[in-house]
């Protein structure tokens, strides 16, 4: 440990979970099943949008990582029907105070360049996402 | 970053996805630990991904030995198992992020998925 992080350690205040009610906290991948991905390529995608959301919410949210990491990183994949579906959750899923990230295709392969691939929410609780995912289906 | 994925597993293309994604995120802290510099090259590169197939676990561990000793960030999935596969099932090895020559020259073989 470093001299800066050890008094760091020492003044910071202590590191509140706000994971209190046990409850599971999930991330949510949906995937734009109009465009007519490989399997590979989808799993490219939802890799990005994994992890820039992550980033995100280490900036914006760090205890909700926390116990996302610690409770093993629970990640869900499903299907939305086209980019205007996956838009339409993204404005409700904000709405809701929710992390979003949008993953646009660079087009080197598959589809055209610019299409949008995969929405991704969360990390957060079960019952802040369910409004908004309890209809989709799995892919 | 290469993500390798086992063929003979036949998962789902939503368990795929979610596999590799796990493994993409875990290189990424991982490499946020170790390697700043490289992360941050990667990152403003596009976060360059591809996701290749292997044929076994065997062949994945080999390939997973070799990246280490390469001095690689590594990272092997296994799988929870709540749903298609049973617990502790190795699902996916992440390599990277890395310079492009180094992996290239490890995985230069495989097929995309």
């Amino acid at each position: 440990m470093g001299l800066r992080s050890f008094i760091h350690s020492l003044t910071a205040p202590p590191f509140k979970h706000q994971n209190l009610t046990n409850e599971d906290v999930k991330m949510v991948l949906i995937v734009n099943s109009d465009l007519k991905m490989g399997k590979g390529k989808i799993a490219a995608q939802v890799g990005h949008a994994a992890v820039s959301l992550t980033l995100k919410c280490g900036k914006k949210a760090p205890g909700l990582l926390e116990s996302w990491l610690a409770s093993g990183q629970k990640k869900i994949c499903v299907k939305g029907e086209s980019a205007e579906h996956l838009l339409e959750l993204e404005t409700q899923a904000s709405s809701n105070g929710l992390l979003t990230t949008k993953i646009f295709d660079a087009g080197h392969t598959q589809i055209p360049s610019g299409s949008l691939t995969v929405l991704a929410l969360g990390p957060d609780l079960e019952s802040h996402l369910s409004d908004i995912t309890d209809d989709l289906k799995l892919l | 970053m290469v993500l390798i994925a086992r063929k003979d597993l036949k998962l789902s293309a939503g368990k795929l996805a979610v596999q590799c994604a796990h493994a993409a995120t875990s290189c990424v802290l991982a490499a946020s630990k170790s390697e700043k510099r490289l992360l941050e090259r990667w990152k403003n590169d596009n976060a360059r991904k591809i996701c290749l197939e292997i044929e076994d676990l065997s062949a994945l561990q080999r390939l997973a030995g070799q990246a280490q000793a390469a001095n690689l960030i590594t990272h092997i999935v296994k799988d929870a198992g709540h749903t298609e596969i049973p617990s502790g099932t190795v699902t996916v090895l992440g390599i990277g992020p890395g310079p492009r020559r180094s992996i290239d020259a490890l995985v230069q073989d495989l097929k995309p998925y």
